[in-house]
């Protein structure tokens, strides 16, 4: 054995060592983090959870702040999902290599990484207040304010996605259709949409999942409310807001509560990826 | 000097036939690199031409020119005229429709779409032609009949295209090709992705196909062109050597360029 070949195989132990305890550490907290949320919210789920509404405090439930979440989660979806989706789609099949589209990546992956109240902010600025003024209060905070900020969370997860998507695709298969003497239009809708069909689907799942759990873009614009209402120009509960504000209730029945919402949250993000992982799967249009 | 080169020598051509793609001082840039240096051929009309050389010679780059699918990415340009049946379609009034219904194309990596069996050859038809239920099932098996894929996939048309093999596919995607009936195919090294039995099976359809189609193959291979080839072109640097028929292209040629390539001393 040559020094040499010693010298590499220590640093390899040590290379391999270093990151498998970096590994380690990352999974503990994140074990950590599920197995508390698991811990104390089982214990606190009960059917009046469902039923209840948050009027009634720690003798309610959070049924208000989850169709409140599942209507601004979905409006948010309706909004984004369509604009991103075609957004992606320029940028990967009419911008690909101009400046312009380098520009608008570059400020989607700001928007990517905004601050998440900053956003609320914005939407409390360009609806919430107008919509006071225009009708002298009558309707400020909205779930569709709410779901506008979502939405921008969203957004450029999806445009992101669908780029990266559309341009996995082989450049083979565009001049294969082109030679045919399809149109670009046809080819991108028919063709290249199916090809990245899966992976576009699964950007918009991963958005869903990103903004289900978004708290700041909620609080100047859907606000809370303690009753329920389907009405998107009402002010409407939330769990993420819910949980916020019940966590920092000097109440331990609340609390409580919140660790339910908690891991009602997380369970259906996890289902949200498992999803995805499989319709990915599944679904993949492959080209090695 | 090109253009003195151009008037007085006689275009190469080696063949018998009417030439159904006249190729005249055809000049090629790829964002400013000169790679073409003034091409002058006549491809006969329902025979193969190969085209070979070394990589980087323009062979893929002047097939790319006969259907003009360069077109699509930007600071490309094509400078000369290419005939097809006496129209030239550098012409930028000649229909980009047109042409590419009249030449199709072929790739080096079978590329289905990803549809059934079926949607992959009836799609281009539909996209041109207005046709009934039943005349498009005649037109979509007469396709794969041609491309001789009918027996293996007339069970299994709902299927989709990405479950066949590389063979397969790249069969699939010459029935595409000619279920549009063009008159030039063109095939872009079609086999070099594929294993021996498959590359066989494509040769031997090309040999079926040149009775009603003009085919130009660009490929690598030399026993390639040899074995399937009506005429040989030798391309090298970007300037075509020599263009003859295949026997005396392998067997006398007359350049040392060519010799020295075909006999392996370079390239």
């Amino acid at each position: 054995m040559s020094v040499i070949y010693v010298r590499r195989h220590i640093t390899n132990i040590v290379a391999l060592a270093l990151s498998g305890v970096a590994t380690l550490i990352g999974l503990i907290f994140l074990v950590w983090i599920l197995w508390i949320t698991a811990e104390n919210g089982f214990s606190a789920i009960s059917g009046s959870l469902f039923t209840k509404i948050t009027a009634y405090a720690d003798q309610g439930g959070l049924s208000n702040a989850i169709a409140g979440s599942l209507i601004m989660d979905l409006m948010a979806l309706l909004i984004c999902a369509p604009i991103g989706v075609l957004a992606g789609t320029y940028l990967a099949e009419y911008a690909s290599s101009t400046k312009l589209g380098a520009s608008i990546r570059f400020l989607n992956d700001i928007l990517l990484s905004a601050p998440s109240i900053v956003l609320g902010l914005f939407v409390y600025v360009i609806i919430v207040l107008p919509m006071s003024n225009l009708t002298n209060g009558a309707i400020s905070f909205s779930g569709f304010a709410g779901s506008v900020a979502l939405a921008l969370i969203g957004l450029p997860v999806i445009v992101r996605t669908t780029d990266e998507m559309l341009q996995l695709v082989p450049g083979t298969l565009r001049e294969a259709a082109l030679s045919l003497g399809i149109p670009q239009w046809k080819l991108t809708m028919q063709v290249l949409m199916r090809a990245a069909f899966s992976g576009i689907l699964t950007g918009i799942l991963l958005a869903l999942a990103r903004l289900a759990g978004e708290t700041a873009p909620l609080l100047f614009t859907a606000f809370g409310n303690n009753f329920m209402t389907l009405h998107p120009l009402d002010k409407m509960a939330s769990m993420p807001v819910t949980i916020y504000q019940y966590t920092n209730d000097p109440n331990p029945a609340l609390h409580a509560i919140a660790w339910a919402g908690a891991l009602l949250i997380t369970l259906f993000v996890l289902a949200l990826s498992l999803l995805t992982r499989i319709m990915f799967s599944r679904k993949k249009v492959s080209y090695e | 000097m090109n253009d003195l080169a151009a008037a007085t020598a006689a275009p190469l051509t080696g063949a018998a036939t009417p030439p159904k793609i006249k190729v005249r001082d055809v000049h090629f840039y790829y964002n400013g690199y000169h790679a073409l240096k003034g091409i002058d051929m006549d491809i006969p009309e329902k025979q193969v031409t190969a085209i070979i050389g070394p990589s980087g010679c323009g062979k893929s780059t002047l097939l790319r020119i006969f259907n003009r699918i360069y077109a699509i990415y930007p600071k490309l340009e094509a400078k000369g005229s290419i005939e097809l049946d006496g129209e030239n379609i550098l012409d930028k009034d000649y229909s980009m429709n047109r042409l590419r219904t009249k030449v199709g194309m072929v790739f080096q990596k079978p590329v289905p779409f990803p549809m059934t069996i079926h949607e992959n050859v009836a799609y281009g038809i539909r996209h041109h032609e207005k046709l009934s239920r039943a005349d498009l099932e005649i037109r979509v098996e007469q396709a794969l009949r041609s491309a001789a894929l009918w027996d293996e996939v007339k069970d299994k048309l709902k299927q989709s295209a990405l479950g066949l093999s590389g063979g397969q596919q790249q069969r699939l995607c010459i029935a595409r090709g000619i279920a549009l009936r063009p008159e030039v195919l063109l095939l872009d090294e079609p086999t070099s992705a594929l294993d021996p039995i498959a590359t066989g099976r494509i040769e031997q359809l090309v040999e079926e196909l040149k009775h009603e189609y003009t085919i130009v193959i660009v490929t690598h291979n030399m026993q390639q062109a040899a074995r399937c080839s009506d005429r040989t072109a030798f391309m090298y640097l970007g300037e075509l050597i020599e263009f003859d028929n295949t026997e005396k292209i392998f067997t006398k040629p007359g350049k040392k360029q060519t010799e020295d390539y075909i006999t392996g001393r370079f390239g």
